[in-house]
C-alpha cells in the first residue's frame, strides 16, 4: 500500500477513535437502557409529586376527617363531582393538615361554569338561565353544593 | 499501486459510509437486545400495562375543570395560551342549505365558553375535549433529532426535559396540535397522562376532575378494566385515523366534523 494511502487511513482511524471516546462522555451512561432515549428520564418523570389526592383522601379509606360533609355528598346528584375539582388540589393538605387549600369558589360564574344554560351540552344536564333563575343570589344561598337537593 | 483521485476519494467515501452503517446496526442491535428489560421502577412493572384513554363527547359539558386540573397538577403555565388538554366547542348553524362550523376554545375552556349565537340559530352543539393521543406510531417521536421523546413500554409518550434542546419539530410533526413549547423549562412538553399518578395507581388528573364522567382513564391490557368494556360496546372512532398514527385516545360519539 501507497504511504498516502497509509496516511489517510491512519486519519480515518483516529477519527474514528476520537468520535467514540468524545462520544463516551457526552452520551448519559443509561442512553439506550430501554430504547433510543435516557433510561433515567421515566424515573424523573414518575417521581414528579402529586398535586390531586383524590375523594378518598378527605374521608373513607383509612381517615374520617371530613365525615360529614362526605356522608353527605356521597349519595348525593354530585356523587361524581370529585372534592378537588371544586376544592382545588389537596395533596399537600393530606400530608400536612396546618396547609389549608384556597376555600372553594362560591360564586355564581363557577357554578355556572356547569349549569348556565348552552345549546352544546347533553340537554338532560340540569342547566338553569343565569338571567331569569335565582335572582343573582349565590347558588349556595338556596343549594347545598355537597348535596344540590338538600335545602 | 497508482491510483486516480476518483478513485480514492470512491474508495474513501465507501469506508465512511460503511462505517456509519456498521456502527448503525452495532446500535440497534444493543438497544433492542435491551428493549424488553425490567421496569426502571421496582414497585411497577411496565410490561404488565398498556394506557388507553375514552373520551365520551356525548356527556361531555365544557366546564373545562379538566384543563384547569390539568394545568394546576402538572404546572403547566396559566398565562400562556398554551394547553396539554383543552376543550373544544363546535357549534353548526345552517342558513337555507348552506352549513356553517364555528369552532372556538377560549383559554381551552378553562374560563367557561361565552353564548354569542342565539340558541335558535344553532342546529347543533357539542364539545370535544382534546389532548395527546399517546399514538402507538408517534410523529412527534420519530422527528426528534436527539431522543429527547420516546414511548415508554406502557404506552405513553413522554418528553426528556433534561435532554431536549427545544428545537420545536415534535410541535410542528404532531398532527393533533397536542404539544406546545413549555417557555418556563425551555423545552417541548405535552400531556404525560400524568406518568407520575398512573404509576402509583391513581387516575390522571384530568380523569379526576371530570364531574360527568367524560373522560375515562385505563389499562388495555386488562380485559376486565371499565375502558376496555366501553370498547367492546360502544362505537368508537379515534381522530385522524388516515394519518396511521395508531391513537389511543378513542372517542365515543365522534362527530363528522371534528378533526
Amino acid at each position: 500500500m501507497q504511504p498516502h494511502l497509509k496516511r489517510a487511513f491512519l486519519i480515518l482511524v483516529l477519527v474514528i477513535i476520537g468520535f467514540l471516546f468524545v462520544r463516551s462522555f457526552i452520551v448519559p451512561e443509561s442512553f439506550g437502557q430501554y430504547g433510543w432515549y435516557r433510561g433515567d428520564s421515566v424515573a424523573e418523570l414518575r417521581d414528579i409529586p402529586v398535586g390531586y389526592a383524590g375523594s378518598t383522601s378527605c374521608s373513607g379509606i383509612g381517615n374520617e376527617c371530613h365525615k360529614t360533609t362526605y356522608s353527605i355528598w356521597v349519595d348525593s346528584g354530585h356523587k361524581t363531582v370529585n372534592c378537588e375539582t371544586c376544592h382545588g388540589p389537596a395533596e399537600k393538605h393530606v400530608i400536612d393538615t396546618r396547609i389549608m387549600p384556597e376555600p372553594a369558589n362560591d360564586t355564581r360564574e363557577f357554578c355556572g361554569l356547569c349549569h348556565f344554560e348552552s345549546a352544546a351540552r347533553p340537554v338532560d344536564f340540569p342547566q338553569i338561565d343565569p338571567e331569569t333563575h335565582g335572582e343573582n343570589l349565590k347558588c349556595a344561598y338556596c343549594h347545598n353544593p355537597h348535596k344540590p337537593w338538600f335545602l | 499501486m497508482d491510483i486516480s483521485r476518483r478513485e480514492f476519494t470512491k474508495f474513501g467515501c465507501r469506508i465512511i459510509i460503511g462505517a456509519a452503517a456498521g456502527a448503525t446496526i452495532v446500535e440497534s442491535i444493543a438497544t433492542m437486545g435491551a428493549a424488553q428489560v425490567e421496569s426502571p421502577n421496582k414497585d411497577y412493572d411496565w410490561n404488565e400495562h398498556l394506557w388507553g384513554y375514552v373520551v365520551d363527547t356525548r356527556k361531555c359539558i365544557g366546564c373545562g375543570r379538566c384543563a384547569n386540573a390539568c394545568k394546576l397538577e402538572n404546572e403547566v403555565p396559566f398565562d400562556e395560551p398554551v394547553y396539554r388538554t383543552w376543550i373544544e366547542r363546535y357549534r353548526v348553524t345552517r342558513e337555507g342549505n348552506e352549513e356553517t362550523v364555528k369552532i372556538d376554545s377560549p383559554n381551552g375552556g378553562i374560563d367557561g365558553f361565552i353564548e354569542d349565537i342565539p340558541a335558535k340559530e344553532i342546529k347543533k352543539a357539542f364539545y370535544v375535549p382534546k389532548i395527546c393521543n399517546h399514538c402507538d406510531n408517534p410523529p412527534c417521536v420519530q422527528v426528534c433529532p436527539v431522543g429527547a421523546t420516546y414511548m415508554t413500554e406502557d404506552g405513553v409518550v413522554l418528553v426528556d426535559y433534561e435532554y431536549c434542546i427545544g428545537c420545536r419539530y415534535c410541535i410542528q410533526g404532531c398532527p393533533y396540535g397536542a404539544r406546545y413549547f413549555n417557555i418556563e423549562k425551555g423545552t417541548a412538553d405535552k400531556c404525560t397522562w400524568c406518568y407520575h399518578r398512573i404509576t402509583k395507581g391513581l387516575l390522571p388528573a384530568c380523569v379526576q376532575a371530570c364531574p360527568v364522567g367524560a373522560r375515562k382513564f385505563g389499562d388495555l391490557k386488562d380485559p376486565e378494566s371499565e375502558i376496555n368494556k366501553i370498547l367492546d360496546k360502544e362505537r368508537i372512532n379515534v381522530l385522524k385515523a388516515d394519518l396511521g398514527t395508531k391513537p389511543k385516545v378513542y372517542y365515543v360519539g365522534l362527530d363528522r366534523e371534528v378533526r
